[in-house]
């Protein structure tokens, strides 16, 4: 197979300091293998190497079972296309001149780049975009335009392997997917075998088939996206914990950080609040009361819901229903019980239907029992009322028998702290 | 064809077509040249002794014989030779450490060549020993002992780093000046021809010279002009230059030093003029560009006519004093790269 990369007990040290150690990895035509991992993991030293710009102190990088330190510079160059992060010289060569260098491995010393040469560095122009660019200084392209010339440098190779350091440092997000897409294209149509360092966890994880993760000097995790990019890989490698989503519209895997203030606090001291919410209308005080020490529960949620998909991201505890489906009564004794429990209950200004009228129920036997109960007052009932009536019944005896009304999260979270009662332990 | 590659093509005729007219230009003035003098000859009767030498004979007075192919043609030939060699010499440094304010001097080659010029004229004139009196070989092994010497300071393991060559240029530039300043203050009464070496110029020329240092000269020009296309991918950055197939540090190496010898070889017969390795090829880039493979051959024949006409305008313009070619050149080209650098503010970044 051509354009197979075999990368082999790869270590690498900078002097004593040992930079990379035991790295295994191969690539496959067509595959797209992403690089990722922290600053100083080790990323571009292993793109350096296996581009032959670094010798390892140990191990072997075979292109097509050929070891590339047994190859001329000419001869790597003739398989095995780079393209470095966002090119720190601005020669004042015209982009056409800097892509026909691109022909530089096919050229003898005295040889002028040829008609067919200049065919491939115009089809390679038209594939990135940049055709129109050709008369211009690349010193006076952008950013954007400049990474695209220089891909299409590496295009004009006409390589198997297809190496890129982080090609969108720097770039707008416009640029980014741009570039991506079109490497993407290229690695499909063309069978290149693409090696790309990344940043970006989403870019990599949307474009790459393969994901390795170097942490420590070492390959943390190696495989398909997902199997890579779990809670458990990232906060283990960088120390932060992120939230991995299935984005719905591209059906790859997104990760969100979670900012550690946003995290459930580990000190309990302050109680639980129990927040009584639904379609959307929880996220906002339920991240609010965690930010603030409060340990939160939600309930009862549908799955899929919004604020389930929120109360989970903050690792709220759930009293949750089978999605779509109407609240069952066993899950709103559960509710219930948990309220019990609890300091204080906010309820929100959820959309209520039959489903989940349930949860309004709930929220009347909670005054009744004295569980100090803040209503925040968003949406009039009216409005949100799906049930014929039944919904704002249950709100009128909620505000007659003692809810506290809040206008607003703010006025809640102090309402909140106001109110709540002692937590019962029984 | 589409109108871009109809622009590449023109571009590449366009760098033709500039050629062609420097070529001419450059015979041009080496025809001037022969004729401008005391003795005034004119530029066609020189065309015809010229042409009548190479085919049979052509009758012509002994005197403006003598005149022509002994006295002014070696000090025209030396003249276009050492403008051709710093200019393409010249265009490789600049090439090579990505700097156009890198000149053929700048690894002290100059500072070496004026070592070996000045134990010749202080102590080999005096003590009479035959092979030590010769000038231009001293100054030749001077300066290569020089290369030879910052190179391998400069070099870590089989890699040569540029920031390391430059340093160990500049250091050995101001410790040799300093030894030179020394054999200056026990010249006495050789100083003069010392300081005169040092301004560099053609007075003293000699064609048994020529014949020794043109070969090295010729040599230099030929392999920088062979690494035209390496020079230009450099221009990307070394590491870029490995991925598009160039051997990064044996180009390097073979530039420097083919570079020096070409720059030695100048210095030799000349002395050390100033100005021409940086200013030549600067100019010549802001005429036909920066591809090599036109910029070294413009060079290098722009660097021919510019030292042939500053040379006859110092010969000429306060005869009968003979004002070295060195002065002229820098009185020349200092001014107008001041003008450049002023014109182009803030581009100098490297």
């Amino acid at each position: 197979m051509p354009g197979r990369l075999l990368v082999h007990g790869i270590e690498c040290c900078y002097g004593s300091k040992i930079i990379l150690e035991k790295v295994e990895l191969n690539a496959e035509p067509g595959e797209m293998v992403g690089i990722l991992g922290p600053n100083g993991a080790g990323k571009t030293t292993l793109l350096r190497t296996i581009s032959k710009a670094l010798k390892p102190s140990m191990g072997t990088v075979l292109l097509d079972d050929r070891d590339i330190y047994s190859m001329s510079q000419i001869e790597i160059a003739r398989e095995m296309a780079v393209v470095p992060q966002a090119s720190t010289s601005t020669p004042n060569f015209a982009a056409l001149e800097i892509v026909l260098m691109g022909r530089n491995p096919f050229l003898k010393r005295l040889e002028h780049e040829g008609d067919s040469d200049l065919a491939i560095a115009k089809e390679s122009m038209e594939l990135t975009g940049t055709w129109h660019l050709a008369d211009r200084l690349v010193s006076e392209l952008s950013g954007g335009e400049r990474q695209k010339v220089t891909i299409a440098r590496a295009l004009t190779q006409q390589p198997k392997v297809l190496l890129l350091d982080e090609p969108t440092l720097h770039l707008d997000i416009a640029s980014q997917i741009e570039i991506m897409e079109l490497v993407k294209r290229l690695c499909a149509d063309k069978k290149l075998t693409v090696l790309s360092v990344f940043h970006d966890f989403n870019l990599a994880a949307r474009y790459c088939d393969k994901i390795i993760l170097i942490a420590k000097r070492k390959i943390l995790a190696a495989g398909r996206p997902q199997d890579v990019l779990t809670t458990n890989n990232i906060s283990s490698v960088y120390g932060v914990e992120v939230s991995i989503k299935r984005h719905p519209v591209t059906g790859s895997i997104y990760t969100m950080p979670i900012p550690s203030s946003a995290r459930p606090g580990k000190r309990q001291s302050k109680g639980e609040v129990h927040v009584i919410c639904g379609g959307g209308t929880g996220a906002e005080i339920m991240r609010r009361l965690v930010e603030s020490g409060w340990a939160v529960s939600a309930g009862v949620l549908n799955l899929l819901d919004s604020d389930c998909e929120s109360a989970e991201a903050l690792k709220v505890s759930i009293i949750s229903e089978a999605p779509f489906s109407t609240i069952s009564e066993d899950a709103s004794k559960r509710n219930l019980r948990r309220i019990g429990k609890v300091s204080a209950v906010v309820v929100t200004d959820f959309p209520v239907g039959y489903g989940n009228l349930r949860n309004l129920e709930t929220a009347v036997t909670a005054v009744e029992k004295k569980v100090p109960t803040i209503v925040i007052r968003g949406s009039s009932i009216q409005e949100r009322d799906f049930t014929s009536g039944e919904a704002g019944k249950y709100y009128k005896q909620l505000l007659e028998k003692g809810a506290i009304v809040a206008e607003s999260v703010d006025q809640a979270l102090n309402l909140v702290d106001k109110y709540a009662r002692q937590p019962e332990h029984n | 064809m589409t109108a871009q590659q109809n622009q590449v093509i023109r571009g590449r005729l366009r760098s033709r077509s500039a050629l062609l007219t420097l070529l001419v230009a450059s015979v041009a003035v080496f025809i001037i040249s022969l004729s401008i003098g005391p003795t005034k000859i004119s530029p066609d009767e020189v065309l015809r002794l010229l042409v009548g030498r190479l085919f049979g004979s052509y009758p012509a007075s002994e005197s403006t014989e003598l005149i022509i192919f002994q006295i002014r043609l070696p000090r025209v030939i030396a003249g276009a030779a050492v403008g051709a060699s710093l200019s393409v010499a010249g265009v490789a440094f600049q090439g090579v450490f990505r700097n156009s304010m890198a000149d053929p001097y700048v690894l002290g080659v100059s500072s070496g060549a004026a070592i070996g010029a000045a134990l010749s004229i202080v102590i080999g004139a005096r003590i009479g020993v035959p092979l030590l009196g010769d000038i231009p070989l001293l100054a030749f092994i001077g300066a290569l002992l020089t290369i030879l010497t910052v190179y391998n300071v400069a070099r870590v393991g089989s890699r040569v780093p540029v920031t390391n060559l430059l340093l160990s240029g500049i250091a050995f530039s101001i410790f040799l000046s300093a030894v030179v300043a020394l054999l200056e203050v026990f010249a006495g009464s050789e100083l003069h021809a010392l300081v005169f070496w040092m301004i560099g110029g053609f007075s003293y020329v000699e064609l048994r010279d020529l014949l020794i240092i043109m070969p090295f000269a010729a040599l230099g020009i030929g392999i920088i002009y062979l690494y035209s296309r390496d020079l230009n991918i450099l221009q990307l950055g070394e590491e870029e230059a490995r991925h598009l197939g160039v051997e990064t540090e044996k180009t390097k190496k073979i530039l420097i030093v083919v570079g020096s010898l070409a720059t030695a070889s100048a210095v030799s017969i000349s002395g050390i003029i100033g100005f021409v390795g940086l200013v030549i090829p600067h100019i010549t880039r802001l005429i036909v560009g920066p591809d090599h493979r036109t910029l070294t051959p413009a060079s290098m024949l722009f660097g021919a006519i510019f030292i042939m006409l500053c040379d006859s305008f110092g010969r000429t313009v306060l005869a009968p004093i003979d004002l070295p070619v060195g002065i002229v050149t820098a009185l020349s080209g200092g001014p107008f790269f001041i003008y450049l650098l002023r014109k182009k503010k803030g581009s100098y970044e490297t």
